[in-house]
């Protein structure tokens, strides 16, 4: 019997509430502040064949690598699942990203009928390999990073497999904090099979089936609502990724992005074979940052489901940076991923304006301190992305101190809260304003600058910090941003510029200063219009030699006036020395 | 002894209209008028409703004041150029804020904009480490210097913000009264008077907002206080706070942001007023607005009082924190004028877009065409078809039919069966999140009464209690356009203070946990003293948000101890083992506890309104309250249904459901197998048959 349209509504609208149910319950219970803070995780529900209905990514990073989790758990698994069963899985070249991100998986069963997939990504503080916390950016293969889980049960018919629970937690040197996680993700999960159940109770295992076969319809025809409206043709980028992690030669990237009324491809042939450090992007990881500027060209609101996805095809040659073959190292994998969305937004930027902006600092710059407490003799740990500047667009200047496109709604933690907790102090943190920005038209936004001075008697610090060689794009006459590093500052005055280092030793009263790049500027700095050029000068955002220089803007610096006279003339003369009209 | 004064006022200013509501406590008499209000000067709505009363003001002894100017202001952006001075190394708070990308596919995404732009937000070297210590004295010449530019910049109102003032304010203060014996004329607000607890953004946020808001406030809280003065008001003037208490004028006009939400708390503390007169404990009030529904979970009469509270946040805006204790009331839907519509790829949707007052629904006739949920309601026969608050409003039915076409022709079924799917998708939305709310909280909804109050509150609540299997709705016997102005007269004074101070919670810290209790316990103290009332007994509740070691987030629980010695701490941690397994159906015995906020309230407790029974029953039967039936269209099924008229229900007697009551302010549709009754105070129970 087909049920009425508003009854299937209100089945989706449910679904929809299961995983968020799902993602906020995981997110306050979870033991690691990268689950709470910065929400590195994502929950989904899908089909019987795994098509994602749901989804609520904490990071956009996520959006791709569920559907992926949902096909090797069934492929694997098939006719063996049964109610109560926990699949682990983060084998990062067949569901994922890196080793910390361990995906659980929970099939949800109506009598003998599988109905779907509950699913929980997250980040584990801990997973083992060599160096604390797992993740490295001096790791060479994957061996190196953690403990390997090929979609294993962690749980038969509701009930733990202590053999497997044990294995996983003998290889990790926070098991409490990592039980406490899993249970966390299972409690969640529980709560969404739950609720998909009650569904069947209440409106009938056909009427929820045909909800979610028309999620996935509905979504597609949506997507193709959305295709219609962008540009067709090809359209194609190319980049350079900072260096295989080890310091060598630059990877060259590149892609080429074919639209048309049915489908939106990306093509990264021709970009760099996999690299000896840990930068490799998965092929999953991929998929998912090719989704994230889909989505920002589409319809940045729509629902991230299997259905809306559907015209995506994603082409990356085995065995290169984007879909790295084992035993490539892949646990910091978002750097090269971060490319593969920046790449596709790059060749759609110039055309389609009214959505996409110059290029922004894109590196995560990922940053670990940690050690031991000697107040406590507890060991500690900062681990967290760092904010940066986005580019400017037609009609608006790009915001400072924002995280990069692979991050979502991640918090950075307060610094007053880790004052209290860690042996560190903030010395400063702040607009990263002297380095500039992109400047143009709508000129990109600033960086920031966050300086930690260490205060116990040793901390280590691990670093990944990608776009320091090659910085953020213009678009148009806009200038390029500003490049990402640091500065370790040692308590005897030497300094040190650097963008790659892992566990590095840092003493009582050393100081590393983090400093995220300006956005790229859109258009023309000199069509800049002068009042918000002087306003920036008030701000103290630019120098009022800077508003003379770049933007031709001349500004009395006791009225903080515009000169509009003198301002006319000099741009004019500016226009000819740069060659313009 | 002989009362001379036995009048409380309560008068409460929303956008459009300013109600008033007066209660003699010897007679019980109620007495409700209703203005527009007047937005250029406030104060001449209140003067003109209190004069149309005709209440003697001296006979009034309090006077309780809800307002939306606090956060109107803030809305509108009307507030005062404000400078921020704070710690060397952080100028930029305010800009960088949490950094999150809320709306993480819109790559034109922008933060809110901060309240005072960079130029005015001026750094001093000083600072304080995490436990509290000096790392770098206040250098007042810097101070000097910043607080010239910030005069020469003309600034109306000043914020101080410090890092880690949390944990030692002696800079904020220090730095406060240099400023304050500088520019006496200029309001200056301190981040840790409003909030002790840490995160430097958060704190920051809430200082400069109140700063922003504080000269306007001041200026219209004098203004209404001398025109209640000439009136010959001589009693005390309170404000609502938005805690769910109130304070005096004295308190609101230094800590304006205090009182960020008043109007809907008023309505929770009515609501719980009504739980509380009607034998119930643990209620939903449900507020059913023009635009939205609101729902706030009341246990054990207790209102939940976080300090999560933002402005401006929604799903693809972060908003503006502001760390003061607010009654948790939370957005669960639409409300009776949101629109529905179809989206793109056929799917309907109700909201977020609503009519409003204008144009509103289409059977208004004022000019609205978009289908409403109130069209739905009079399309499918629940809501009189001809006429609303008792016929002072005409409306039409054939223009809501009118209006629906355009949902039933796309999915080619009758008006009648849109309308019906336009109800049930704008019910289930607020059901789900209904459930969410409590389920997250670890509460069963089917434990709790459902107390449903505003113009749309009842249209709503029948469905919601019958997805959530609530077992008893209530409607208020109080009249919804005045509800909120009644619960200001069963609001208690009101003081709340929440300090961060992290320990581990075991014995040997005790007589430390104490001192901060008893510490802050000392500052209510004063406070009370400062507003007058150092003469009434105060009664305090401590609480205190803990976690496991480890975690971020943490658990409230109430401490139910007046002196905490070393025997205490393992009951503390045994009432933290339940409340984590309730809320997230896990504890962990055996890891370390701790302390990150403590939380004492200071009530003075005050005498609530009442409701007085009514009189004059001139019916005896149900069957005498039918003033006609009507042809309604409910699950597929059309059928004749009887409608009552509410004031002729004589009490105590039972309707079956299916069945519709009206009264000149609402309407309420008994679903099947439900059983209606009105109580001695007129107020409508609703509950299951069998």
């Amino acid at each position: 019997m087909k049920s009425d349209p508003f009854t299937l509504e209100i089945i989706k609208r449910s679904l929809i509430v299961a995983s968020e149910e799902m993602f906020y319950a995981f997110g306050r219970t979870a033991m690691s502040p990268v689950i709470y803070e910065v929400l590195d995780y994502a929950v989904g529900i899908t089909d019987s064949k795994g098509e994602l209905l749901a989804q609520a990514p904490g990071v956009p990073g996520f959006s791709g690598v569920l559907d992926f989790v949902a096909s090797e758990t069934l492929e694997k698994f098939g006719k063996d699942l049964r109610e109560g069963d926990v699949i682990a899985s983060n084998v990062p070249y067949y569901s994922g990203t890196h080793l910390n991100d361990v995906a659980l998986s929970m099939p949800v069963f109506h009598g003998d009928e599988l109905v779907g997939l509950v699913l929980n990504k997250g980040h584990w503080s801990e997973v083992g390999g060599m160096h604390f916390g797992s993740w490295t950016s001096d790791s060479t293969e994957i061996f190196q990073e953690g403990l390997l889980l090929p979609a294993v049960k962690i749980y038969s018919e509701g009930k733990p497999n202590k053999d497997v629970i044990d294995l996983i937690l003998a290889n990790n040197r926070l098991p409490r904090l990592t039980k406490g996680d899993m249970e966390a993700q299972i409690a969640s999960m529980k709560v969404a099979a739950r609720r998909v159940r009650a569904l069947i109770d209440k409106y009938g295992l056909d009427s929820v089936k045909q909800a979610m076969g028309k999620i996935i319809e509905d979504g597609e025809r949506a997507a193709k609502l959305k295709l219609k409206e962008l540009p067709k043709g090809t359209f194609e980028a190319e980049d350079y990724i900072d260096d295989d992690g080890f310091g060598n030669s630059e990877v060259y990237v590149r892609v080429k992005v074919t639209i048309d009324d049915d489908s939106f491809t990306a093509d990264f042939t021709g970009s760099g074979q996999q690299v000896k450090g840990s930068i490799n992007s998965p092929f999953p990881a991929t998929v998912s940052a090719v989704r994230e500027t889909y989505m920002a060209v589409t319809d940045p609101h729509a629902e991230p489901n299997g259905g809306f996805f559907k015209p995506i095809k994603v082409i990356a040659p085995s065995g290169s940076i984007f879909n790295p073959i084992p035993p490539a190292p892949t646990s910091t994998y978002w750097e090269s991923m971060a490319y593969a969305t920046d790449l596709v937004w790059k060749a759609l930027a110039p055309h389609i304006p009214q959505k996409l902006s110059a290029g922004h600092f894109l590196s995560i710059l990922a940053t670990i301190l940690g050690g031991v407490d000697d107040r406590t003799g507890e060991p500690f740990a900062i681990v967290e992305p760092q904010p940066g500047g986005w580019g400017g667009w037609e009609g608006g200047d790009g915001e400072s101190g924002l995280v990069a496109c692979g991050d979502g709604e991640t918090y950075i933690a307060s610094n007053e809260v880790y004052e209290r907790r860690l042996p560190v102090r903030v010395e400063r943190y702040e607009l990263n304003v002297s380095d500039g920005t992109g400047h143009g038209k709508f000129r990109g936004g600033f960086g920031v600058r966050k300086d930690y001075k260490v205060l116990s008697n040793k901390a280590y610090l691990t670093l990944s910090i990608g776009r320091s060689k090659f910085p953020p794009w213009g678009v148009g006459m806009g200038l390029n941003g500003t490049p990402n590093y640091a500065v370790i500052i040692k308590s005897n005055g030497e300094s040190m510029k650097v963008r790659r280092i892992a566990n590095y030793e840092m003493l009582k009263g050393d100081l590393v200063s983090l400093r995220s790049g300006g956005g790229g500027g859109w258009g023309d700095p000199l069509e800049r219009d002068p009042k918000l050029v002087a306003t920036d000068v008030k701000n103290e955002y630019i120098t009022i030699e800077q508003a003379r220089n770049i933007y031709g803007v001349v500004i009395d610096p006791r009225s903080s006036e515009v000169d509009y006279k003198e301002t006319q003339a000099l741009r004019e003369k500016l226009k000819e020395q740069r060659g313009r009209k | 002894m002989l009362r001379s004064k036995v009048i409380r006022i309560g008068i409460d200013i929303g956008g459009a209209f300013t109600d008033l509501v007066a209660y003699n406590e010897e007679t019980g008499e109620l007495i409700w008028k209703k203005v527009e209000t007047t937005p250029w000067d406030p104060a001449e709505g209140v003067m003109e409703a209190v004069n149309k009363s005709k209440i003697d003001p001296k006979n009034a002894y309090s006077f309780i004041h809800g307002q939306t100017l606090v956060i109107n202001t803030i809305l509108t952006r009307t507030g005062s150029k404000v400078g921020l001075i704070t710690t060397k190394g952080f100028r930029d708070v305010l800009e960088l804020q949490r950094s999150n990308r809320r709306d993480m596919y819109n790559f034109h995404y922008r933060k809110p904009e901060p309240f005072v732009p960079r130029y005015l937000r001026r750094e001093v070297s000083e600072r304080i480490g995490s436990s509290g210590e000096e790392v770098v004295p206040l250098n007042m010449d810097e101070l000097d210097r910043q607080v010239d530019f910030l005069v020469k910049e003309g600034v109306e109102s000043i914020a101080i913000s410090f890092f880690n003032s949390y944990a030692n304010p002696s800079h904020e203060k220090l730095a406060a009264e240099r400023v304050r014996s500088k520019l006496p004329q200029i309001p200056v607000t301190t981040s840790y008077d409003i909030t002790m607890e840490w995160r430097e953004y958060e704190r920051t946020s809430t200082a400069v907002l109140n700063a922003y808001v504080k000269p306007k406030m001041k200026s219209y809280l004098s203004k209404l206080e001398s025109a209640l003065k000439t009136f010959g008001f001589t009693g005390t003037l309170f404000a609502m706070l938005s805690n769910g208490g109130m304070g005096t004028f004295r308190y609101i006009s230094d800590y304006p942001i205090t009182s960020v939400e008043s109007g809907p708390v008023a309505g929770v503390i009515g609501a719980i007023q009504i739980a509380r007169l009607t034998g119930e404990r643990n209620l939903i009030a449900l507020d059913g607005g023009s635009t939205t529904t609101k729902a706030s979970l009341v246990e054990n009469l207790n209102p939940r009082v976080t300090t999560e509270y933002y402005v401006e946040r929604d799903r693809w805006r972060s908003g503006y924190p502001i760390r003061v204790p607010v009654v948790e009331t939370v957005e669960v839907g639409s409300g009776g004028t949101s629109i529905a519509w179809v989206d793109d790829i056929g799917n309907l949707r109700v909201g977020p877009k609503a009519a409003g007052a204008f144009p509103g629904p289409a059977c208004y006739m004022k000019g609205g065409v978009e289908p409403t949920v109130t069209d739905a309601y009079v399309v499918a026969g629940i809501m009189n078809p001809d006429h609303l608050l008792a016929g002072e409003l005409k409306i039409s039915r054939n223009a809501a039919i009118e209006a629906i076409r355009k949902i039933a022709s796309y999915y080619d079924v009758s008006p009648e069966e849109a309308a019906w799917g336009i109800i049930r998708i704008a019910n289930e939305n607020a059901s789900g999140i209904i459930r969410i709310i409590s389920v997250q909280r670890g509460y069963d909804p089917r434990d709790f009464a459902l107390v449903a109050y505003g113009g749309s509150g009842p249209l709503f609540a029948p469905f919601i209690a019958k997805e959530l299997e609530i077992r008893k709705i209530i409607i208020p016997a109080v009249p919804p356009g005045v509800f909120s102005a009644w619960g200001l007269l069963a609001t208690d004074i009101r003081h709340d203070v929440v300090r961060t101070d992290v320990l581990p919670l075991v014995e040997e810290k005790a007589e430390k946990i104490e001192e901060n209790f008893s510490d802050m316990e000392s500052t209510l103290v004063r406070l009370f003293e400062e507003e007058g009332l150092g003469n009434r007994e105060i009664v305090f509740m401590r609480q205190a948000d803990l976690r496991y070691y480890g975690q971020e987030h943490t658990v409230k629980i109430a401490i139910p101890f007046k002196r905490i010695g070393p025997g205490e701490i393992s009951k503390i941690k045994e009432l933290f083992h339940e409340s984590h397994k309730r809320e997230y159906e896990f504890s962990l015995p055996e890891n370390p506890v701790e302390i990150v906020n403590f939380h004492v309230t200071g009530f003075v407790l005050v005498k609530k309104v009442q409701l007085s029974e009514v009189k004059e029953i001139k019916t005896s039967s149900v069957e005498e309250a039918v003033i006609g039936e009507r042809k309604t269209f409910i699950d597929g099924v059309s059928e004749m249904l009887p409608v009552y008229y509410k004031p002729l229900i004589p009490p105590g007697k039972e309707i079956e459901g299916p069945a519709i009551v009206e009264d000149p302010t609402s309407t309420l549709l008994v679903l099947k197998g439900m059983k209606l009754s009105s109580d001695k105070y007129g107020n409508l129970i609703v509950g299951w048959s069998k």
